[in-house]
């Protein structure tokens, strides 16, 4: 090995009859380096955005939500609840009555729309999804000023109060203080028992619930659960327990607990505990498809990048081809010139991935650090073009040896460095006016260990394997014809 | 003429035919040739008539395609290409007409390279490379590029180069074709002293007459065949008389 690395580093440093060559090794290393770099950083992003969507998400929701198969209702839950919060990993739970009904508002006479309604005890609610934090307005569904006002002022039975989702309220019309009518079931008219009429309970809104999540905010209003106990006739029943754990990552293995030690009869039905993640499938399993994807997409780029790789070989394969025919006169075996073009282009690879992974690691830096930056005109204006003068001026006055030749490499390093500090900065969604999509206020980046070294490996195999095709056909010369090659 | 049992390189019945398509170019037909260990061979012949194809063959660098090429009695084109690569390591030097220096290594390095294939042990491989230049009278000269050095020098370095491994016979195609009078003079004489003092076999191949006068026997090829062997007397059996 130590003689075909001889032999490959020696061309790897020399300066070619053939600039050309050089210019395109370069442009390999480039490539590679720019697959790499971009690949860490979107992966970073997407894993930000993943990471930052999924924190949001776990604040407020529960980790496993329980219930029956058919969501029926189902009795003794306190003892229900007791087994579920004897394992080990449970830390609150929150019994629920969960179920969907048509509202329309006191102004209206037409049912307007079909809402969740969440029958729930506040302060359990509180325990597993942090319910108070995203309500504005009053929270006690029970004795809240608005529902005393609203009994005193009002002809009619008020049942207790609601927290309606912000933006159900906005469409509906409604503010805190209205009231808004649930229908529950229909009921024989009391005179004409032929006739069916809407059993209606009133509710008056006592807050508005805004999580900055579409499908709650949208969708939901929360009533106390014994006001929802009262609307079925379902006294000490409930259909949902919300359970929230220790550790979010161990769902699937606690909701398959929790369905083992939960017994049902046959009767009452077959228990069924579902994990957040099976919950919000969609949205994570399209961030991993996008994630998948763009990985996939890199990997080409890095591909296109290896193809230079293997021209920048064949085309040294074809100068130094009387090289290989004096080298096998030498003694060298096929073996042997195969690994010295094999080497050179490995190194290329190498290099490109090295500084990729620099390049990458350093533009996620600079995305996530807060730190004060000098003014982007610095970058752009002072420090790129007097500097690219500076530097080439140098370059042609100096010896090109060893101490200069590095000093001018670090110079190079240093104020390309610089211009990135001064140019790339984190990227505000405050300021883009996307904070209320992503709900987040800056661009988040997360580095996953895991996939960087992946990436790496990734591609130094592909740059490997761009480099067997030269190597082969440097290998196969004959040694009389290269000898002979002009 | 040395006898039998000196033999180094025995070759039958050697053929060697290039096709171009359906055309058939019989280029050596049925060479029958004995090397003996120490000897000074010439190879003459006009151009095109083969000299260099025997000289590749016998090298190693490509194969018959009839006929054996034996050294020691062993035909070397039974070993697989890697043993056969080691084997031209080992027991043959070739000198060219166009030095083949490496362009990218000094002087040194370039007279090293054959035994860097093989050892890990660099720093021997270069005492010896130094001690071959100093042989030829480059010791200045050794962290010279090729570039740095004129065209004696380059094959001087080019005969170091050929005998770092000592191998037993150096082969060498026109090493005096391409310089003036007294670099042909100077690489002449180191090549008469080698073979004095290290006792390696020399086939050389020529045009050159004069050469080709001092060495121990003549082979002339004509068409591809050997029309005379060894009629010539040669410098050594002069001297020994």
């Amino acid at each position: 090995m130590r003689f075909e690395w001889f032999v490959a580093s020696r061309y790897l440093r020399s300066r070619r009859k053939q600039s050309f060559i050089s210019i395109i090794s370069i442009i390999s290393i480039g490539g590679v380096s720019l697959g790499v770099a971009t690949v860490i950083l979107v992966i970073a992003v997407l894993d930000g955005v993943e990471h930052g969507l999924r924190d949001r998400f776990l604040a407020n929701e529960a980790h496993v939500v329980f219930r029956l198969h058919d969501h029926s209702f189902f009795s003794d839950y306190e003892k229900r609840i007791a087994q579920i919060e004897s394992i080990d990993e449970v830390v609150a739970t929150s019994p629920v009555i969960l179920s969907q009904i048509g509202v329309f508002p006191e102004y209206s006479d037409t049912i307007q729309d079909v809402i969740y309604i969440k029958g729930i005890d506040p302060d359990q609610e509180d325990a597993v999804t942090g319910f108070s934090e995203l309500v504005s307005g009053s929270t006690d569904l029970k004795n809240s000023e608005f529902i005393e006002n609203a009994r005193l002022i009002r002809n009619e039975t008020i049942t207790g109060g609601i927290v309606l989702g912000g933006r159900l309220a906005a469409r509906l019309g409604i503010i805190k203080g209205d009231v808004l009518r649930l229908v529950v079931k229909l009921v024989k008219h009391p005179v004409n028992a032929s006739m069916l009429v809407p059993d209606l309970a009133n509710f008056v809104v006592i807050g508005l619930y805004e999580s900055e999540m579409a499908v709650y905010d949208n969708n939901f209003g929360f009533i106390h659960i014994n006001d929802a106990q009262k609307l079925y006739n379902k006294t000490n029943r409930i259909n949902t327990i919300f359970v929230r754990l220790n550790d979010a990552e161990l769902a699937p293995q606690i909701a398959r607990k929790i369905e083992d030690s939960v017994r049902f009869s046959v009767l009452e039905g077959m228990p069924d505990a579902r994990t957040w993640m099976e919950m919000q499938a969609p949205l994570f399993s399209a961030l991993r498809l996008e994630k998948i994807a763009t990985t996939i997409i890199e990997a080409l780029i890095i591909l296109v990048a290896s193809f230079n790789i293997a021209s920048t070989l064949i085309m040294t394969v074809m100068e130094k081809t009387k090289d290989i025919g004096t080298l096998r006169t030498l003694g060298s075996s096929r073996s042997n010139i195969m690994r010295i073009f094999m080497m050179q282009g490995s190194v290329i690879g190498m290099l490109g991935t090295m500084l990729g992974t620099a390049l990458g690691l350093a533009v996620c830096w600079l995305l996530s650090s807060n730190t004060v930056r000098p003014s982007y005109w610095y970058a752009l204006v002072l420090i790129v073009p007097i500097l690219l003068q500076v530097l080439i001026a140098l370059w042609r006055v100096l010896p090109h040896k060893g101490r200069w030749k590095f000093a001018v490499g670090a110079l190079w390093i240093i104020g390309i460095g610089f211009a990135l500090y001064c140019a790339v900065r984190p990227i505000s969604f405050a300021e883009l006016g996307l904070s209320h999509i992503y709900q987040m206020n800056q661009m988040p980046i997360k580095v996953n260990w895991f996939f960087v070294i992946f990436i790496n490996v990734l591609s130094f195999m592909i740059c490997w394997l761009a480099t067997l095709y030269p190597a082969w056909q440097a290998a196969n010369l004959k040694p009389v014809e290269a000898l002979q090659h002009e | 003429m040395k006898n039998s049992a000196e033999v180094l390189i025995r070759i039958a019945d050697l053929h060697k035919s290039y096709y171009d398509g359906e055309a058939e170019l019989r280029v050596l037909q049925g060479i029958n040739l004995e090397v003996y260990k120490s000897e000074l061979l010439a190879i003459v012949g006009a151009s095109g008539v083969g000299k260099s194809t025997l000289l590749h063959i016998i090298g190693t660098l490509d194969r018959p395609t009839a006929g054996h090429v034996s050294y020691d009695e062993d035909d070397v084109f039974n070993l697989p290409d890697k043993d056969l690569a080691g084997f031209r390591n080992k027991e043959i030097g070739f000198v060219f007409q166009f030095h083949h220096l490496l362009p990218e290594f000094t002087a040194l390095e370039n007279v090293a390279m054959g035994a860097l294939i093989t050892t890990s042990n660099h720093k021997t491989a270069y005492k010896e490379a130094e001690a071959l230049l100093d042989y030829v009278g480059l010791a200045e000269r050794c962290l010279h590029y090729p570039s740095q050095l004129s065209g004696g020098e380059r094959q001087r370095v080019a005969i170091a180069r050929a005998l770092i491994n000592q191998p037993r016979v150096v082969l060498a195609d026109e090493p005096t074709g391409n310089l003036d009078r007294r670099s042909s003079e100077t690489v002449l004489e180191l090549l008469w002293d080698l073979n004095a003092k290290s006792g390696q076999a020399f086939i050389i191949v020529t045009h050159n007459q004069e050469l080709a006068q001092q060495m121990d026997r003549i082979v002339q090829l004509v068409d591809g065949k050997v029309v005379d062997s060894g009629t010539s007397l040669g410098k050594s059996e002069v001297s020994e008389n």
